[in-house]
């Protein structure tokens, strides 16, 4: 077996220049002058300056320098690195796949975090409706509406503990918020502490506690929304890019295989190295079946993104919205001719329901979805406006706090009603097409690491056939 | 070229080992949601009018200029109003807009109990309803606060604004009032058993150095509490404003009309009004738009009436006299404004 030149390449070398230009060259590591010191026939520094560790790594390192020179020392070089290689290709096919596995467990997670947030929210303005609409009868509210404001405040305290577990993120946001929350709940009770005595000042109270509640608890909610939110789409976006880790992987060893395979087959006199083309050929197959099969993962995520998890979201935001406007038509009613800004913040959030409500039935995860009857209550809300503007706030108030058949508060409740159901249904549906989506994630990494060892194995295989002609 | 293969090997183990780490190490961990920026506090503002030193004394009369509109010699009766009179287009509409307060115990406000608004302020109102309609409750009511009270005179939004409201010159250059229909005076409510800073008692607005003191914005109180040197002005939307404040510690007194502070007193045991001569005169009066010249008139018809037939009288031991004691005479009006 004759080789060409390396030796004579070796011969040349110079104790203290740079290296020189190998077969390795590729790699385009640039030679430093330090380099100098590997040369088997130098005199290593060590030797004279310090016979203890160093000198001995030094021994090692020129032992090992030796079994790398000549012909057999390149194939065992070439060997390692394709071993290399296509071992790293079969972590990176693993940890694409983990990687979009990891991205939409945690998109689902946060995405049942910010529903959470969402919940936290729509108790807190469904307690300030309950509250609000209360006062309007007086200090002797009905027991009914007191026992629906003390479960949403009951349950907004206990969804920000759960919640603060859930993403420690949230937590100094969170704790903020349960004061808030806590300086509201006393301001209510005192207020209807002063009601049950009949003192003016109790209405006092209820409006300082509802426009504390709207200037400092809800911007720290919107925050929480909008950051769980983002982590959403940060997730869903990761989950979307996975792939890169295998297409990256993928192409850079294929260089590095058919690179050896060109090398061993100008050296060797052999066209193809059949096992290391197998290795190759196991490495473009996992690479095209593992950037299909993660393109169509993420692109069912996609589809829940778009679908679903919107369709929660508007849900989720068109049921605050609407919260916030039934509290404002009993502040329009305690203001008492006043109410002009109050009836204002009505429209706004009755125009974000709408907006919301339009958005959904566009969305397609929301056929078969019957519509929910935001437009009963806002009718019922026209009748008040047109009462209290003629005159009749009594007329108004009865509307607007009676249970009965066409009053405010039924016309409200079944919008209640069906929406929470609806959200219900959307935010399993959302949890139920992502575990889907995932569901293969984890046996695909298993086979992507599999075949970075079976190619390995090839590799090392077909390198060491042509190093047994050495022996 | 022996030299380079560890190398490249170093690197790509660095390379993985690196990737590796990264795709662990990143992974669900998030910034902090942010907290808002901008925090607001419940803030008791101290954005008031300017300070003018308030009259008192035997000069209430010219300073104040209580002068109105004199009264026709007799009434229109109930339903007959002069076609033409702004009293007709009150009467064409079914009620009267009036602007009140909902939460000055004993002067206007809301009984939680029953949801009516009432009060003596609320009567005035309920006997010009009568002499309009022969009704005393067609009245459509508009809870307003103290800063609101010239506003929505001048945009026509209510016809009349019966809310403990002081006849000033300032105010009569924007708005018409009635004649005076109650004569209250300035003073301050403290938490019981409240003493100086040296530890005197407190015997007037003047031992209140370095303290709090709310009065509501745009009122005279706040005006009058301004010229006061060395104690901290506080201002809320409304008296009961200031009662929250109070009660919460966050201002160590309240000034306002021997009136409305017998309203909050009253509805807070561990507050007292401090006993001792009010510090200014507040004449009360009914405010209307200036250009209703021909209801100023009417309305002083009918005060001139509750005075003469003791209605006044009777209102005043209903709402005010546990409070203040036995009804004075009533304020005498004061006629002789020309347009």
């Amino acid at each position: 077996m004759t080789t060409p030149t390396p030796s004579a390449t070796t011969g040349r070398v110079p104790p203290t220049a740079p290296a020189p230009p190998s077969p390795g060259q590729q790699t385009g590591i640039p030679a430093t002058p330090a380099s100098g010191r590997g040369d088997a026939n130098a005199q290593p520094p060590s030797a004279t300056s310090n016979q203890g560790v160093p000198g001995r790594l030094g021994a090692v390192r020129a032992s090992l320098r030796a079994s790398l020179a000549g012909t057999p020392g390149r194939l065992r070089g070439l060997a390692a690195l394709t071993v290399l290689a296509t071992l790293l290709f079969g972590l990176a096919a693993g940890q694409a796949f983990r990687a979009a596995d990891g991205a939409i467990v945690r998109a689902a997670a946060n995405s049942d975090q910010l529903v959470r947030m969402q919940a936290i929210q729509t108790h807190v303005v469904q307690a300030d409706a309950d509250a609000t609409n209360a006062f309007l009868v007086g200090g002797l509210e009905p027991p009914a509406q007191r026992a629906d404001y003390t479960a949403a405040i009951t349950a907004a305290s206990q969804l920000i503990a759960e919640a603060a577990q859930h993403q420690p993120a949230d937590g100094p946001a969170l704790g903020a918020l349960n004061q808030e929350l806590v300086a509201y709940a006393s301001e209510i009770e005192q207020a209807r502490a002063n009601n049950r005595q009949a003192l003016p000042v109790g209405a006092q109270y209820l409006k300082d506690a509802s426009a504390n509640l709207r200037s400092d608890a809800l911007p720290l909610l919107k925050n929480l929304v909008d950051a769980n939110n983002q982590r959403v789409a940060e997730e869903f976006d990761n989950a979307g890019r996975a792939s890169l880790w295998l297409v990256v992987a993928g192409l850079l060893t294929l260089l590095v295989l058919v690179l050896g395979l060109v090398w061993l087959a100008r050296r060797t006199r052999r066209y193809v190295n059949v096992p290391l083309a197998a290795a190759a050929l196991v490495v473009l197959v996992t690479l095209v079946l593992g950037a299909l099969g993660l393109t169509r993962v993420s692109s069912r995520v996609d589809t829940a993104r778009d679908g679903v998890y919107a369709a929660t979201l508007s849900t989720a935001q068109a049921r605050i919205a609407a919260f916030d406007a039934k509290s404002n038509e009993s502040l329009t009613l305690i203001a008492r001719g006043s109410g002009s800004a109050f009836e204002k913040a009505w429209q706004a959030s009755s125009a974000a329901v709408t907006a919301e409500l339009s958005e959904l039935g566009q969305n397609p995860a929301s056929s078969g979805l019957a519509p929910l009857p935001w437009s009963d209550y806002t009718s019922v809300h026209k009748q008040i406006r047109t009462l209290d503007d003629s005159g009749d706030w009594e007329g108004a108030v009865e509307l607007a706090t009676g249970t009965g058949h066409g009053t405010s508060n039924a016309a409200f409740g079944s919008f209640n009603t069906s929406s929470r159901e609806q959200l219900a249904g959307l935010s399993d549906q959302t949890a139920q097409q992502l575990d889907q989506a995932r569901r293969w994630l984890p046996l695909g990494g298993a086979l992507g690491v599999l075949a970075g060892v079976l190619a390995a194995l090839c590799a090392w295989w077909g390198v060491s056939l042509r190093l047994e002609e050495y022996r | 070229m022996s030299r380079r293969r560890p190398r490249t090997r170093a690197v790509l183990a660095v390379l993985a080992a690196s990737l590796l780490a990264a795709a662990c190490s990143t992974a669900g961990v998030y910034e902090s949601t942010p907290l808002p920026t901008h925090r607001s506090a419940p803030a008791p503002s101290t954005t008031a009018s300017a300070p003018s030193p308030a009259p008192s004394g035997s000069d209430v009369v010219s300073a104040n200029c209580l002068q109105s509109y004199a009264p026709p010699a007799t009434l229109p009766a109930p339903g007959h109003m002069p076609s033409g009179s702004y009293m007709s287009t009150i009467a064409r509409r079914g009620r009267l807009i009036a602007g009140v307060s909902a939460d000055t115990l004993l002067l206007g406000s809301r009984n939680p109990v029953s949801g009516r608004i009432e009060g003596f302020d609320i009567d005035m109102l309920h006997a010009v309803s009568q002499a309009l309609f022969n009704d005393p409750n067609r009245i459509e009511i508009r809870v307003i606060t103290a800063a609101q009270r010239l506003p929505v005179l001048k945009d026509g939004s209510v016809d009349i604004v019966a809310r403990n409201m002081t006849i000033t010159c300032a105010r009569w250059k924007e708005i018409a009032f009635s004649s005076e229909y109650y004569r209250s005076g300035q003073k301050v409510m403290v938490q019981l058993g409240e003493k100086t800073k040296s530890g005197a008692k407190i015997t007037g607005i003047q031992d209140l150095v370095g303290k709090k003191v709310c009065a509501p914005n745009g009122s005279t109180s706040m005006d009058k509490l301004r010229t006061f040197k060395g104690l901290e002005p506080v201002g809320a939307d409304t008296h009961t404003g200031c009662l929250v404040l109070f009660q919460q510690g966050k201002v160590d007194a309240i000034t306002g009309d021997d009136t409305v502070l017998a309203g909050l007193a009253a509805q807070d045991p561990y507050a007292e009004v401090v006993q001792g001569p009010a510090f200014t005169a507040e004449p009360y009066g009914l405010g209307i738009n200036q250009t209703h010249i021909d209801f100023v008139e009417f309305v002083n018809g009918v005060l001139a009436t509750m005075r003469a037939n003791g209605q006044w009288t009777k209102s005043y031991n209903t709402w005010l006299a546990d409070a203040l004691g036995k009804a004075p005479s009533p304020p005498v009006a004061v006629y002789g404004r020309t347009p």
